[in-house]
């Protein structure tokens, strides 16, 4: 019984792989060579992915019980909030994947910003990746507008706002997205429409591509597992490199760099590294679960321009950005865009800054020393404005 | 012997002092509680720095930085020790004898952080002796030791946010009956950040400044090389955190304006104002002494990059130039405002524009910040260059003096916090004065 | 021997082809839509007015707060109310919005302090509206406005100055 079952499962799998090439499919997906140490940082890119492809679901579903008018955006949501304990739980999980997702791509790009994963021939890998970055964080200002709560209003109108002072083109921008100069239904439809079309017809082909390049050049992991990482050095009890072993695909077969590209020793990707990826996303995802079912997305009184009493608080990814808001004085204001663009331009650059081919983080200081200072700049202003966020 | 009898009547008190000598009181607790935190921030700061550098050596596989560690965690305890004794003599004898209305209703609002501090601090005290006398004996067991040196740095830095509840509580209370809210009050964020880096760097440049005496005390060649290089590297860890405290401290003070204005005014354009000009041109001095240092060390060995660094160090003259102008050419800008004098010093008046806050001293601020990271990455770069063991006797005089720099402006800090409070003891709840009653009032109801 | 080649081959010629339909269809895609985007750019926006109240009422030195509901510039949707703050200024008043100058959050009056607080960043105004304390970079805005025979207050869904 049990083999003439194998025995058709494995002409199934044959006429399958004779019309649609399942089985190189497979091999080559499953199969691959990942780095060997360091593995478990590695898992942070596949947790962004599973979290973006949660967003992708449930934001899905949330189409279904979501309008999005001015006068029924809100109505809807706490229809759902009053009489739908499922739509809730639905409602949360996008909340609180989104704020676990931001988390984790900070993590994730922190990660292959010290690494040095950015340097030939992965450069368009870091380009992408940074394209997607700003992209995650579009949707999430993006879609803070949708519920047209109190938090949502004000959240569009100092986002919108601070477009404005773009120089020459600012209050064209803010027109552009708000329809007009002043917020109203144009606004809502629009961020809707971007966030829920636009953004996403961009985000996920993008996806596509900073996944197909990382399969062509391999994953590069950390410089431990490189003979870079065993040069002599004065001063340091540096073991003999361990012997090369056989160089397997996508590292290349004639290694163009004797001490960065290939890594010594490798592993099949199935099912070590998906294991511990699995792993990593399953917590994550449960601990999306966990705060989807016990907190929920909150959601405040119905969006009220005339309010004396309400404080606006930021979302706590946008709080850098507030507290600059904050402490820079009036005839300074456009470097709280020059920042952030600079930022930005600059991460971009960075294949083209850094081009030295070396790999390890403490041989390189001129770009770890302000990356570091960056990062901590960015947690500090966090802690910072983090008292806004209790309402103080 | 019975005619010493009639010395048994003198009069003293039988109590602690509390009523009448204000002056007395405040200086006991001032000076006080000014070593208490010349020593306990050392403390916490090298039960953050230390394991730090630790697991730091491990990375690098590099025995100097672990030297430098465990060298930091013997000093650890023997200041640990004396900064607890003054802790408690601060506390129960000063505090209580002293300011015995005070601290009791204090303790009774801030009763969760400081039972929370309390076991932070018996966390602490093992940890860091632990962490000491098992150096040798883990010394295979790296992972364990350094795992041991993180909880110490966990429990350091719980232990310094819980007691900057209760400082930042005495400046901006809020409604005591709720801990988490306690907690969170409005300036205890900003000033946990700002103590933390505070501390960090005091530690690196109290490295740096021992490290150099001990240089010019050195015998071997080993020995030499070791303190040459320690010194730098406390100098390093200790620029690389002041240059946060601009924005942090332009941060706090934005939250001290928002909550309670009157205290803000006292320290900006008040009676404090001139102190704290004061304040800023040691920060000043401190990054120029920390700039001078990194120009000349690799000017010594002639590694490259010195050159842009004295460039570096130049834009850092111009910005504490900037930023310390005073603004007003007279103590308070209320002496200005009454002299009828509210105009620039070039048309008679006593204000002098390019002394004022915005723009011009945000811009003297971000320009340390960013010349600073600036000359950090570039001294750093030009490390390849230089031989550890052949600095001058230059060099170690300016580390010396940035760690002189660094205790005066810790005391110069308390001085301003604590009279830029006054004359409140808890703003709008308690003042000073209610401390000398003899017969104290009530708590008022909550 | 090649002869020079000058008449249109058959590959420049799909080439050509491609290209020429390619960017048709670019431009037939790209004019409505884009067209489309900026569209609220040259959309006037209807200017109506509205009673506030009578000035009668502002009794104190402080300001006083009404509110007022104007059309959104868009569909049908119903109306939404703005807040205004109506300040006696020597012999006259000013109209003020609570349109901070610097993020447009909601400024509120506060009675204690004398002063206009912006709860997003700190802005402070005066009581006539005047930026004196934060971030701001101008002071609030003034509806555009005009004050009846008997007193009536009537405002307009504009500002004196564009925000």
């Amino acid at each position: 019984m049990i083999s003439e079952l194998r025995g058709w499962a494995s002409s199934a799998y044959n006429w399958m792989d004779e019309r649609a090439s399942v089985r190189s499919l497979l091999r080559k997906g499953l199969y691959e060579a990942v780095p060997v140490r360091g593995a478990w940082f590695y898992t942070l890119g596949s947790a962004t992915l599973v979290l973006i492809l949660l967003q992708l679901v449930t934001g899905i579903f949330l189409t279904l019980l979501y309008v999005p008018s001015v006068t029924e955006a809100w109505q809807s949501l706490n229809y759902v909030r009053q009489h739908d304990a499922f739509g809730s739980i639905v409602r949360g999980i996008h909340l609180w994947s989104a704020y676990v997702l931001l988390f984790v791509i900070g993590l994730h790009m922190v990660r292959t910003f010290f690494s040095g994963s950015y340097k030939r021939p992965r450069e368009l890998n870091w380009v992408t990746g940074v394209g997607l970055f700003v992209l995650v964080l579009a949707m999430a200002i993006t879609g803070a507008f949708l519920p047209w709560d109190q938090a949502a209003y004000w959240t569009a109108v100092v986002v919108t706002n601070i477009a404005s002072y773009t120089p020459i083109i600012g209050s064209f921008l803010r027109a552009l997205w708000r329809g007009g100069d002043t917020m109203g239904p144009v606004t809502l439809v629009r961020t809707f429409g971007i966030h829920v079309w636009l953004l996403p017809a961009i985000l996920f082909p993008l996806i596509g591509a900073h996944l197909a390049l990382l399969r062509k050049h391999g994953e590069f992991g950390s410089y431990v597992n490189y003979r870079g990482a065993y040069r002599a050095r004065e001063g340091v009890e540096t073991p003999p490199a361990p012997t090369q072993r056989r160089i397997e695909p996508p590292y290349p077969a004639v290694p163009t760099d004797e001490l960065w590209a290939a890594p010594l020793e490798t592993e099949d990707f199935y099912p070590y590294q998906t294991f511990k990826d699995g792993l990593v996303s399953v917590v994550l995802v449960a601990v999306v679960f966990l705060l989807a079912v016990t907190i929920g997305a909150p959601l405040e009184e119905a969006a009220n321009p005339a309010t004396t009493s309400y404080t606006p608080v930021p979302e706590w990814f946008y709080l850098p950005l507030d507290e600059l808001l904050v402490l820079v004085p009036q005839q300074l204001i456009p470097l709280v865009l020059v920042l952030p663009a600079g930022g930005v331009a600059l991460l971009l650059l960075l294949p083209f800054i850094d081009r030295d081919a070396e790999r390890n983080p403490f041989e390189r200081p001129a770009v770890m020393i302000p990356g570091a200072f960056a990062v901590l700049f960015v947690v500090i202003l966090t802690l910072l404005g983090s008292g806004r966020l209790f309402n103080l | 012997m019975i005619h010493l009898l009639p010395f048994l009547d003198v009069a003293l008190p039988s109590q602690a002092p509390q009523g009448g000598n204000l002056i007395a009181a405040r200086a006991a607790i001032g000076v006080g509680f000014s070593i208490h935190i010349l020593l306990a921030g050392l403390v916490s700061g090298s039960g953050e720095l230390g394991p730090a550098i630790e697991f730091l050596g491990y990375m690098r596989q590099r025995r100097r930085y672990d030297r430098l560690a465990h060298g930091i965690a013997r000093f650890m305890t023997y200041y640990f020790s004396v900064s607890a004794t003054v802790a408690i003599l601060v506390m129960t004898v000063l505090l209580v004898g002293f300011w015995g209305h005070f601290w009791s209703v204090m303790v009774r609002i801030a009763w969760w952080p400081l039972v929370i501090e309390a076991l932070a601090f018996i966390m602490q005290v093992s940890l860091a002796y632990l962490w000491y006398y098992t150096w040798d004996p883990l010394r295979n067991f790296k992972a364990l030791h350094m795992a041991m040196g993180g909880l110490l740095a966990i429990a350091s830095f719980i232990q310094v946010y819980m007691i900057d509840i209760v400082a930042s509580y005495m400046l901006t209370p809020t409604p005591p009956s709720n801990p988490i809210r306690l907690a969170l009050n409005p300036t205890s964020y900003p000033l946990t950040v700002h103590r933390t880096v505070g501390n960090l760097a005091y530690v690196g440049f109290a490295v740096a400044g021992f490290c150099a005496i001990k240089f010019l005390r050195a015998r071997t060649v080993e020995d030499r090389a070791f303190y040459d290089w320690a010194g730098s590297f406390g100098l390093l860890w200790g620029v690389g955190m002041t240059l946060f405290q601009p924005i942090v401290g332009y941060s706090y003070a934005k939250e001290i304006q928002l909550h309670t204005y009157a205290s803000w005014y006292k320290m900006m354009r008040g009676s404090l104002s001139t102190v704290f000009v004061w304040q800023i041109t040691l920060l000043g001095l401190m990054f120029l002494v920390a700039a001078f240092y990194f120009t000349r060390r690799l000017r010594t060995d002639g590694a490259p990059g010195h050159s842009l660094l004295r460039l570096m160090t130049g834009g850092l003259v111009l910005a504490t130039l900037l930023a310390a102008l005073p603004h007003h050419l007279a103590w308070t800008l209320d002496d200005v405002a009454a002299a009828g004098l509210d105009r620039p010093f070039w048309q008679g008046g006593l204000i002098n524009p390019l002394g004022a806050m915005i723009p011009w001293k945000v811009l003297a601020l971000m320009a340390y910040t960013l010349l600073a990271i600036a000359a950090v990455t570039w001294y750093v770069r030009g490390l390849s260059g230089v031989r550890w063991g052949n600095a001058g006797r230059g060099e170690q005089r300016l580390l010396i003096v940035s760690t002189i720099l660094t205790v005066a402006m810790i005391v110069t800090m308390g001085f301003i916090r604590e009279n830029g409070r006054a004359p409140d003891l808890i703003a709008g709840q308690m003042q000073i004065q209610q401390q000398q009653d003899v017969s104290p009032q009530p708590t008022p109801a909550r | 021997m090649a002869v020079p080649d000058r008449r249109l081959s058959r590959r420049r010629f799909a080439i050509l082809g491609t290209q020429v339909v390619a960017g048709a269809v670019t431009i037939t895609l790209a004019v409505p839509i884009v067209g489309f985007l900026i569209s609220p750019l040259f959309r006037r926006e209807r200017v109506v007015e509205r009673e506030v109240g009578n000035v009668a009422d502002v009794t104190g030195p402080d300001p006083q707060k009404f509110i007022v509901t104007f059309p959104q510039n868009a569909w049908p949707v119903p109306d939404v109310p703005v807040a205004v703050y109506v300040v006696r200024v020597g012999q006259g008043y000013k109209v003020l919005s609570n349109v901070c100058s610097h993020m447009q959050c909601p400024v509120r009056w506060q009675p204690d302090l004398g002063q206009f607080l912006c709860p997003c960043h700190g802005g402070l105004y005066d009581r006539t509206g005047l930026n004196i304390g934060g971030p701001p970079p101008k002071p609030l805005p003034e509806f555009v406005h005009r004050i009846d025979g008997n007193g009536v207050l009537f405002i307009q869904n504009r500002f004196t100055e564009q925000i």
